[in-house]
């Protein structure tokens, strides 16, 4: 009899956590800046994988273009549709308040990703902070240069914010951990042209004989500065480092023209969007240092809503295949 | 005998309404519950004008056998005129009267500006003899330049709640953009069928030639058509400005050959002259509820753009059918009982 009961008892509490691990199921929509490119396929597939696991009927809406009007479309039809979750990576944020709005009125939750500044949202989710992947990418760079030596600082350009935000916190942390390295020009605002990248990178090389490396912060920078080390048989002299697309940059890395970089990788936004819808739905406080599979140990900010994370892929040679292959 | 004749012959006339009743029946059956919902008609109500306010503009022209690729940039415009004057005029404490003042001002002025748009294409068009397409395709690049210049790109935002209610409230139940659009559609429906302005329309397109010499000034119709297919405009610009609380030039680009397709769809001839605005509002209907219901389904958005264009070929190639075998067939078997029966 004793026997029973226990048996019983163990059921029943693996019943009981069964239905707490899994909770009700529920139906999330998330609409992307546009469908049908590799960024978003990744980011799709990360959705695909990862809401069977939290209990979810989940899917990626795609406009065919990035007109912010194609969103609250889109946004607009998941609202009749009485999802539980709504998440967005937005276009345009102003666009969107008013009909995230309704969501909201309506119980429906609302994740964003790359849109902190939204104020109809519930969540913001960033994989990486400004911080984190500033420094990433200077650690890595002093690492390479040896702590010292004179260096020159691309940007995409000098109006994008973000970029900019990551120079500054590079520049800042070089001058208090690397005093040796200096920096020995302003930032280029070059690196979203693959041409400017290029002239800018002789540019340099020619007026600071000892540079001993190129930050980049902006896609094309590396690609630029990479061929130009590379036409300049300075592939060991001098180093180039920042963040690229995978399937582009793969040859330059390899032939070490370009030495590291780090991105995020919107497979894992995509299955962070179903954790947290999960989190949300089942009420599980998201609190500071909280860690979150994908995006590491958090950091919350409960007045602006954000949530940041401090996971990036690294670009180097073990692990750029893996990135070409997911089509980044 | 006549009788029954007469309606082989008229029998085409249904086509849009049998495939606007068929999507909703289809797709009732295919998403249970799902489909036939307040929410899912809302939102196609909510949708549905901003789209439907631009084809209506491109439809005048469309008639008149022109075209105007500056519609969606003339909205953005006087939209983001609107949305100027209200963010830097409008108190933020201001009661619903001096709003409406505002908003009413603002309406003018978006007005004015539009006039001055219809006018300059309508004169190219009318009396430089420029193509229509040509003409529009310079209105639509130069707009678009000054308008990102002006703004730099950026949106202007913070609507007054007035304009928001516009975007976001309901009237009887019916979402108010639906409302505007509705009242729109009246106003042109009267315009083309009970006007002699609308008359006018309709023979500029079938044959420019013959209208003038029968001593209708066609240059000042032309002129009036590119006027108030820019007044439209502006309504479009009121709605998508109240329905994203901002105005940016760039909103709603991707509408502007979707509103030929539903003009075309609508049985619009191509070549102008013939087109009703009835048809036109179903064939809106029909995509829309395309749109929806695949979109509950949960399909990706390129298939159901894919869908649109197939309908519009489905449409186009039951034209044909129609006029090439069923249409003789029909005036046959309708002449033929008579001729039997002598």
């Amino acid at each position: 009899m004793r026997k029973m009961t226990f048996v019983l008892t163990a059921l029943l509490l693996v019943a009981v956590l069964g239905t707490a691990a899994a909770g009700e199921r529920i139906r999330m929509g998330v609409v992307v800046k546009i469908g049908g490119i590799p960024w978003f396929n990744a980011m799709e597939e990360g959705i695909r994988k990862e809401s069977p696991k939290q209990n979810i009927d989940a899917w990626q809406i795609g406009p065919t273009s990035a007109d912010p009007a194609l969103q609250v479309r889109a946004i607009e039809d998941l609202i009749a549709q009485k999802v539980d979750v709504i998440g967005v990576v937005p276009n345009d944020m102003q666009v969107l308040e008013p009909v995230l709005q309704r969501a909201r009125s309506q119980g429906i939750k609302v994740i964003m990703h790359e849109g902190p500044e939204q104020v109809n949202k519930d969540w913001d989710f960033e994989l990486v902070s400004v911080e984190f992947y500033a420094e990433s990418h200077i650690k890595k760079f002093a690492e390479l240069l040896g702590g010292e030596g004179e260096y020159g600082l691309f940007v995409g350009s000098l109006t994008v914010p973000l970029h900019n935000a990551w120079a500054d916190v590079a520049i800042e942390y070089q001058k208090k951990n690397f005093p040796k390295m200096k920096l020995v020009a302003d930032r280029f605002g070059v690196a979203e042209s693959l041409d400017d990248s290029m002239r800018t990178a002789n540019e340099l090389m020619d007026k600071y004989p000892n540079l001993k490396g190129i930050l980049t912060f902006g896609s094309l920078g590396p690609i630029g500065a990479g061929r130009a080390v590379l036409q300049r048989n300075k592939v060991n002299d001098v180093v180039v480092v920042g963040a690229f697309s995978a399937g582009q940059g793969q040859r330059l890395l390899e032939q070490g023209a370009i030495k590291a970089g780090y991105t995020w990788n919107p497979m894992v936004a995509g299955e962070v969007f179903c954790r947290l819808a999960r989190m949300l739905v089942d009420g599980t406080p998201i609190v500071d240092g909280k860690v979150i599979d994908g995006m590491g140990k958090v950091s919350v900010n409960n007045d602006t809503k954000v949530i940041l994370g401090q996971e990036v892929e690294v670009l180097d040679k073990a692990n750029i295949q893996r990135l070409v292959d997911m089509g980044l | 005998m006549s009788n029954r004749s007469n309606f082989w012959v008229q029998l085409p006339a249904i086509g849009l309404p049998a495939l606007l009743a068929a999507s909703l029946a289809i797709f009732g059956l295919l998403l249970p519950g799902r489909f036939w919902s307040v929410g899912a008609f809302e939102s196609m109500a909510f949708q549905m004008p901003e789209l439907g306010l631009l084809t209506l503009a491109m439809f005048l022209p469309f008639v008149s056998a022109g075209f105007n690729l500056a519609i969606i940039v003339t909205a953005n415009i006087t939209g983001i005129f609107m949305a100027w004057l209200w963010v830097n005029m409008v108190p933020s404490d201001a009661g619903t009267g001096l709003q409406i003042f505002w908003v009413a001002l603002g309406l003018l002025g978006a007005m004015l500006i539009a006039c001055l748009i219809g006018v300059l294409i309508g004169s190219l068009v009318a009396y430089v003899g420029v193509h229509p397409i040509l003409t529009t395709l310079g209105f639509m690049t130069l707009i678009k330049g000054v308008g990102i210049f002006i703004t730099r790109g950026a949106p202007v935002s913070g609507m007054p709640p007035v304009v928001q209610f516009l975007g976001t409230g309901s009237f009887l139940g019916v979402p108010m953009p639906m409302v505007v659009f509705i009242l729109t559609a009246l106003a042109m429906l009267v315009l083309m069928n009970r006007t002699s302005f609308g008359k006018y329309v309709y023979m500029s397109g079938s044959n420019i030639n013959a209208t003038y010499f029968s001593g209708i000034g066609t240059h000042r119709v032309i002129i009036g058509i590119y006027v108030i297919s820019s007044l439209i405009c502006v309504l479009a610009g009121l709605v998508m400005n109240a329905r994203f609380n901002s105005a940016r030039m760039g909103y709603g680009d991707s509408y502007l050959l979707l509103t030929v397709l539903a003009i075309i769809m609508g049985g619009a001839d191509p070549l102008g002259g013939f087109g009703k605005v009835g048809g036109l509002v179903l064939a809106l209907f029909v995509l829309q509820i395309i749109s929806t219901g695949l979109n509950l389904f949960g399909v990706s958005q390129h298939v159901s753009l894919a869908m649109w264009g197939a309908v519009l070929i489905f449409v186009l190639a039951a034209k044909f059918f129609n006029r090439r075998y069923y249409l003789p067939w029909a005036q046959r078997r309708a002449a033929g009982p008579d001729s039997c029966s002598v």
